[in-house]
């Protein structure tokens, strides 16, 4: 009897030490390198120490980000206001060639007249298509050409020898004219009951002919443009 | 006595082999407490046989002494932990020494015989 518990005994810890010493040397044999407690447990503290500074700098990043996309945005903003302006003028100085509805003014000697008469003895003046196109622009015109050449702020229309020069170019009847606008309100502007037209072709004989249309292209000012003078204050 | 020693080895044997195959295994923070509990306990071991070689082996007090020195010794590296001390080495001395004993009186019994 007592023989027995003391078998029992003796088995019961030689099975419990057999088991500590197979855990323990599997849990070496997983670490091989067998790292020194001390240097784990400061590695691991450094490794809490950098996922702090990660996650600052983490965010950090992010409040950048952010940052960068709200001055992007308003650089973008300020592109766009800048280029629309540019658009804008350029389409006003009449450097670029631009489209849209409009009306065309064709104004012609009445039939039977001599062709090969000089301009100046010609029935339509320079000052009759300053009128017409004073009237587009009174109308709200956009873009202006006479004969294909762009009516820009400084282009003039005058009498030159004996021919009308437009952009220091010459032009020969029927002197088409092209204006982007509001139709509408353009060929009412020109067709008032005792206004232009009726004044040019009644009173003048000139034939005129006003067509609108809903898209009209106006060449670009093909001249160069010499500034000398004005300078921007 | 044979009989004794042969339960031993087959313990030990059946030990290591559920010990193996396991699936479990214990993080590297824990093998410093099953160290020292195996030092302890092949201390109380080597004890075991020397007390059988002298006659005055008591299984009783064997197999408490087993199990309470190696509680102790893992216990000792714990409180080591928290105090920050390495109080494990302690242990590790303490028992290398009676292990050490405990061989040297194991060999003498045998030789005198």
């Amino acid at each position: 009897m007592a023989k027995r518990s003391i078998f029992a005994s003796i088995s019961l810890v030689a099975i419990v030490l057999g088991l500590l010493l197979a855990v323990q040397f599997r849990v070496t044999n997983n670490f091989p390198n067998g790292i020194p407690r001390e240097r784990t447990q400061e590695l691991a503290g450094e490794l809490r120490q950098l996922t702090g500074e990660n996650e600052t700098l983490q965010k950090e990043i992010y409040d950048l980000k952010l940052k960068l996309e709200q001055v992007n945005a308003g650089r973008q903003q300020a592109v766009q206001a800048i280029q629309s302006e540019l658009d804008k003028a350029k389409i006003a100085a009449g450097i670029i060639t631009v489209t849209g509805p409009g009306v065309e003014v064709i104004l012609d000697n009445p039939k039977g007249f001599d062709p090969t008469l000089p301009a100046e003895l010609s029935i339509i003046r320079d000052d009759d298509l300053l009128k017409v196109v004073n009237e587009l622009r009174a109308a709200g015109t956009e873009a202006l050409s006479l004969n294909g050449h762009r009516i820009t702020p400084i282009t003039e229309i005058r009498l030159a020898g004996s021919f009308i020069n437009v952009n220091t170019k010459r032009v020969v009847p029927p002197y088409q004219i092209l204006a982007i606008g509001n139709p509408d309100a353009m060929k009412e502007s020109l067709t008032l009951p005792g206004g232009l037209l009726d004044y040019l072709s009644g009173d003048l004989g000139i034939e005129i002919k006003i067509k609108k249309h809903k898209e009209l292209t106006v060449p670009a000012y093909s001249g160069d443009l010499e500034l000398n003078y004005a300078k921007q204050t | 006595m044979w009989v004794g020693i042969v339960l031993a080895l087959v313990g030990v044997l059946i030990g290591v082999l559920i010990g193996l195959n396991v699936p479990l295994v214990l993080p590297k923070a824990y093998a410093v407490y099953t160290s020292v509990a195996v030092l302890a306990a092949m201390d109380s071991v080597l004890g075991g046989i020397r007390t059988a070689i002298e006659d005055k082996f008591d299984h009783i007090i064997f197999t408490t002494g087993f199990f309470t020195n190696a509680l102790l010794a893992a216990g000792l590296v714990f409180v080591g932990e928290r105090l920050g001390i390495d109080l494990y080495l302690a242990a590790v001395v303490a028992f290398g020494v009676r292990l050490f004993q405990n061989v040297s009186l194991i060999r003498r019994h045998l030789l005198k015989k």
